[in-house]
């Protein structure tokens, strides 16, 4: 699995531009889905087919970046953030563009917290036109990928948010044995408002939505409202202020954690949101929560998971699929 | 389609009002739609259904502008309002404006002299400013209008300059202008369209709630293109970073907004047959505004989507300005997309 992570992790797909990392997770999960199609939106489908309960797994395989938005005289590139990009991370360091060209994100003032506006794109090019060469308006740069391995079974890089979800569906798919109707959703445009997952919810109409995602940590995030623990296992969402998760679903998924002794926590996470709150309202509007993996320093160049959590992670998908 | 861009943009349509609009679009479309499915649906939106071979296409414009709603009315006779749709208040000193029943009135202000040394430069707010109909009293006033009337910019269309076109409710008759065109066009044969294709005027742009909303939801296009005016500052004092666009520079193919980020490989079949065409077009330089694609791109099954602007300066004003070159620009490309098949 760590070899799959990795792979996901380095295929840049900005919201909006989901193409490349769709084609990785089809190959992937082609030969263990019933179908598998893509919709108007780009969000990827991959079923397997049951009489039982409809449920829709959901993780999104976009991330976030920059779009160019032009080129100054000086050959410098002006971007606009796409997703919420954390400024104090994004700045001095390495990005790459759709297709391949190294810069580096900078400000004119490293002194004070930079602002989005006041961000650029250096190639090292001398011109504007010797910049227009390599990059057009509208191509999108992403902070460059890093995965790597820490102490214990800690891992650092980006973006981690959200292909370990990616990941673990993946894994789930091949590894399922039920009869539920099962619709596993790699979704488009998660980080610029859960775009995708809104007509992937209406054409399937799931009677359960479950997304997976990742989740902020207290100890690391200096977050003393939450409870998450990195390493403590994966968690169940309560709450996060785009969405309720259905008290009963969660109930169930407490049941089935602690009869096939999965380590999970529970989360209420105090900003942010995810698809799940979309799948909740669209069509006719389904039971769901969230499965999430413990990262610190979301939305930095070096995410933090434990891959013990990962595992529980998957367990649980795995086991909520076979026996929800 | 100049004189049909006059005509239309002189019409009363603020969000929720549009019944003069859709009546003059209707009046003028009849003849050119004759034995195709035509109706106004709950929310007021006007569609209609050309057909043609391939995947459902939905083409949309909004019919409505911004304007003004009257919240109050003073015991002198002057009418509190709030703005219906984005204005910068900015716009609004001593303002012509005029009713759905046709009462005029001008936005007053206080004076200058009598202005406190902090308010003066400051855009005014919009609770500090009144409309004055020329009533003393409130009962007088109670004649002409109504707590809940509409307003809008009284302003004239203007060709001025080398090419360009001034007036109110530009935004969003130039796209409403370019529909009707294309029907007729359809109809005489010089059009085959190579999409299922459905013309939306839609109602309630401007305040973000979207007609567009329901009637993406009924024709549930596969494809969809808003035909748009886009707000641009190519003016004396903005560094060009920040100018979004260039009047005169053609049609705007836009690849990412706040509302919506653009179907790719629909944006880049659409960009490749204006250049193949050889018309003018350029794309947006700065990620700003949204309209009705942010609905129909993520209602039902979701559709791919592209918008397809007008640059425009002073937009939602009095002054909206726009170029002739821009305009037929626009209307060459959505007639080309029609006639060429669906990007692979």
């Amino acid at each position: 699995m760590i070899d799959l992570i990795k792979k996901l992790m380095l295929t840049p797909s900005v919201s909006g531009r989901e193409e490349k990392i769709r084609e990785v997770i089809k190959n992937e999960v082609l030969p263990y889905a019933d179908e598998v199609y893509t919709d108007n939106m780009g969000n990827l489908i991959a079923r397997k087919k049951g009489n039982g309960k409809k449920i829709m797994f959901c993780a999104h395989m976009d991330e976030i970046g920059f779009f160019v938005t032009g080129i100054g005289s000086n050959g410098n590139i002006n971007v606009s953030p796409v997703g919420g990009i954390n400024a104090l991370s994004a700045t001095f360091q390495d990005v790459i563009s759709e297709n391949g060209v190294c810069g580096i994100l900078a400000t004119n003032s490293s002194k004070e917290l930079p602002k989005y506006e006041k961000l650029y794109i250096d190639i090292g090019a001398k011109t504007k036109k010797q910049a227009e060469k390599k990059v057009q308006i509208g191509d999108f740069f992403v902070c460059v990928p890093k995965f790597k391995k820490l102490l214990n079974q800690r891992y650092v890089g980006r973006p981690f948010d959200d292909r370990i979800g990616c990941a673990i569906l993946c894994e789930a798919i091949k590894q399922v044995n039920s009869d539920n109707d099962l619709y596993f959703v790699f979704s488009v445009q998660e980080e610029v408002g859960s775009r995708g997952s809104k007509p992937a919810t209406f054409a399937i109409a799931p009677d359960i939505g479950i997304a997976l995602d990742v989740t902020a940590t207290a100890e690391k995030d200096g977050d003393s409202s939450m409870d998450v623990k990195l390493g403590a296992g994966c968690t169940i969402k309560i709450k996060d202020p785009s969405v309720i998760s259905s008290p009963e679903l969660v109930k169930e998924m407490r049941k089935i954690a602690e009869n096939e002794k999965i380590k999970y926590q529970n989360e209420i996470l105090p900003f942010g949101g995810t698809d799940a709150s979309v799948m909740q309202i669209a069509g006719k509007g389904a039971r769901v929560s969230v499965i999430s993996i413990p990262s610190s320093f979301i939305h930095t160049s070096c995410e933090m998971i434990d891959m013990g959590d990962v595992k529980e992670a998957l367990k649980l998908t795995v086991a909520l699929a076979n026996k929800l | 389609m100049k004189e049909l861009l006059n005509k239309l943009s002189l019409e009363f349509g603020p969000s929720g009002c549009e019944d003069r609009v859709r009546e003059a679009i209707k009046e003028e479309i009849k003849d050119y739609i004759v034995g195709k499915e035509s109706f106004v649906d709950p929310l007021g939106n006007y569609i209609i259904h050309i057909g043609g071979n391939g995947p459902k296409l939905m083409i949309s414009a909004h019919m409505d502008e911004v304007g003004f709603m009257v919240k109050g009315i003073t015991d002198e006779g002057l009418l509190k309002f709030g703005t219906v749709g984005g204005i910068d208040p900015i716009c609004l000193g001593a303002k012509r404006v005029i009713s759905e029943s046709g009462v005029r009135g001008n936005i007053v202000m206080k004076p200058i002299h009598l202005l406190s040394p902090s308010e003066r430069g400051q855009a005014p707010k919009i609770k500090n400013l009144s409309i004055d109909i020329g009533a003393s009293t409130k009962k007088e006033a109670e004649e002409l209008t109504f707590v809940g009337d509409y307003f809008t910019f009284d302003s004239d269309y203007v060709e001025y300059g080398e090419g360009f076109i001034k007036g109110k409710a530009l935004d969003d008759r130039l796209g409403c202008a370019i529909m009707c065109q294309l029907i007729k066009d359809i109809y005489e044969g010089k059009i085959e369209p190579k999409y299922d294709t459905y013309f939306a005027f839609t109602t309630r742009e401007e305040i973000g709630y979207s007609g567009a909303y329901g009637a993406s939801m009924r024709i549930r296009p596969q494809y969809a293109i808003v035909i748009e005016s886009k707000a641009v500052a190519d003016i004396y004092g903005v560094d060009e970073d920040s100018e979004v666009a260039r009047l005169g520079d053609g049609v705007i193919i836009s690849f990412a907004d706040r509302g919506a980020i653009y179907d790719h490989t629909f944006v880049k079949h659409i960009k490749a047959i204006a250049d193949k065409n050889e018309i003018k077009n350029q794309t947006n330089r700065y990620i700003s505004g949204g309209n009705d694609s942010m609905h129909i791109q993520k209602n039902a099954e979701g559709a791919r989507v592209s918008t397809l602007s007008c640059a425009s300066r002073y937009i939602h004003s009095q002054s909206d300005v726009i170029h002739e070159d821009d305009l037929f620009a626009t209307y060459e490309t959505v007639k080309e997309v029609l006639k060429n098949d669906r990007p692979n």
